[in-house]
């Protein structure tokens, strides 16, 4: 009798979890994440496949935690030893599980985050990036946390390669991020791809912070619409529609040719955004590349991406370094894009909101939501949102290229 | 790329200068499509809207709204009914 209630307590995660409390904290953090999508609303699409997908990550016994390879591709379960680059992806699902089969399908190959671009681009609109081009250029400035996140990874041990991928947290682009990781450090791929994505969802959360930190209420208040009416644009559009789709291929054409790296990516883009533009055409691959697909992606990624936090992967110095690495990286980019538009006011007569360069980083369009939120906050008449949206979308660009130019350099 | 700080600031140097140059580029590009687009191909005089009623008597109110509704999201608001036929 004894014995049949030992072989049941064995059986259930119990015993794992008595052994081993750190799995206490992996659950604290997925609730806190699921009371953060499901309550809070912060970016729940997103937040809550991760949250689930490190829930069940979690459970001793349950094989649904990706097990990270090593530079060379080991992997070591249950002390036998695998070489991920040597099995075949049947091998993957029978020998290391259903999470570790769709991870190493589908973000490990670098699949996915293309595939997540084509949907972000078909449900892009450039217009307000068109109607206010000038504004494109902060989407630049926002990228210099990138770059300064990856000098201090850099002095603090990382190699020119993790501190790159560690950096490109700043780009608040979780496909881009994931990619960049892929092709540079792809051991560090899980807690990059948690905190750029865990960045990118408490956007709400950050940018306020930050902009609390560097603009004054004076700042805040400028209201673009009166400066438009004071110092009129002189590129007055007269058929938005030719233009939107010449726009992608253009843009691609460009970006191919000076940044081919970033092709995969921005070139994505520019397709889902060309399907919808077209419109009545292509409309049925517009719906089902910004419906179908963008959806499963989404599910799927965020449930790998969850999955990945597992507690021998998460709870580690390397890992905790990403974490605060990675929001200095961000929050570094929201201050260079809201500076710069600073430097830009003191030489400008039409003056700029520095919102406008707080959404100069990816996450679009939650951070041009944010920031219309926090304008409105302070004179309910000033809605800035089209002009957030103008940097926020150069941003996705930005980053893009930033990315590009990190793998030409680095692999 | 040489692992020393030196080979960082050459990536921050490099990597804004991309960024900025590319997003120059992005954006005098599409200043340039703006002014190639009003010259070649400015909007099309759009004639006044005829009413789809009119011709169309012997179909009724509810299938005239229906069809107006699926030409109106098939082509993302950019199209509109000006006759319809009964074949």
């Amino acid at each position: 009798m004894n014995e049949i209630f030992n072989n049941l307590y064995e059986m259930t995660a119990l015993s794992n979890l008595i052994a081993d409390p750190s799995y206490l904290i992996m659950y604290a953090i997925a609730f806190v994440l699921l009371y953060l999508g499901i309550v809070k609303h912060y970016e729940p699409l997103l937040l809550i496949p991760i949250a689930f997908g490190v829930l069940i990550a979690n459970f001793p016994g349950g094989e649904m935690g990706v097990l990270q390879a090593s530079e060379t591709g080991e992997i070591i379960k249950d002390g036998k030893v695998y070489n991920i680059w040597e099995m075949s992806l049947p091998a993957i699902a029978h020998d290391l599980g259903l999470m570790n089969f769709l991870y190493y399908m589908l973000i490990k190959t670098g699949f996915l985050p293309p595939i997540i671009f084509m949907g972000v681009g078909a449900l892009t609109d450039f217009g307000p990036m068109l109607r206010n081009l000038r504004l494109s250029i902060f989407g630049a400035a926002a990228q210099l946390g990138i770059f300064a996140v990856l000098i201090c990874s850099f002095l603090m041990g990382f190699t020119l390669k993790e501190a790159a991928s560690l950096g490109i947290i700043g780009g608040a682009d979780g496909p881009t991020a994931i990619y960049t990781t892929i092709k540079l450090a792809p051991h560090l791929l899980g807690p990059i791809a948690i905190a750029a994505y865990s960045y990118m969802a408490l956007v709400p959360v950050i940018i306020p912070l930050v902009v609390k930190l560097t603009c004054s209420k004076k700042e805040l208040m400028i209201n673009m619409k009166e400066q438009d009416k004071l110092y009129p644009s002189k590129n007055e559009i007269k058929n938005m529609r030719v233009i939107k789709i010449i726009f992608p291929i253009a843009v691609t054409t460009v970006v191919a040719i000076f940044v081919p790296s970033a092709v995969s990516l921005i070139g994505m883009l520019m397709f889902g955004n060309l399907l919808k533009e077209i419109g009545s055409d292509t409309s049925r691959l517009f719906d089902t590349v910004s419906n179908s697909i963008m959806n499963t992606a989404t599910v799927f990624l965020g449930l790998c991406v969850g999955a990945t936090m597992t507690v021998q992967a998460f709870l580690n110095w390397t890992t905790i370094g990403i974490v605060v690495g990675g929001f200095l990286a961000f929050a570094l980019s929201i201050t260079s894009g809201i500076m710069m538009v600073k430097v830009v006011n003191l030489f400008s007569k039409k003056k700029i909101n520095p919102l406008i360069g707080a959404t100069g980083l990816s996450a679009v369009p939650m951070a041009s939501r944010v920031c219309n939120e926090i304008a409105t906050k302070y004179d309910p008449k000033n809605h800035v949102l089209n002009y957030c949206m103008s940097s926020n979308i150069s941003g996705v660009i930005g980053s893009a290229v930033a990315a590009g130019v990190l793998i030409s350099f680095l692999s | 790329m040489e692992e020393s700080i030196f080979g960082a600031l050459q990536l921050l140097v490099v990597g804004m200068i991309t960024v900025f140059l590319i997003l120059t580029i992005v954006i005098n590009l599409g200043k340039a499509l703006i002014v190639l687009v009003n010259k070649f191909a400015p909007a099309e005089e759009t004639s006044p809207k005829k009413n789809p009623t009119a011709a169309t008597n012997s179909i009724d109110a509810n299938t005239q709204a229906i069809i107006k509704a699926t030409v109106d999201k098939l082509t993302n608001g950019k199209g509109t009914v000006t006759h319809i036929t009964k074949i």
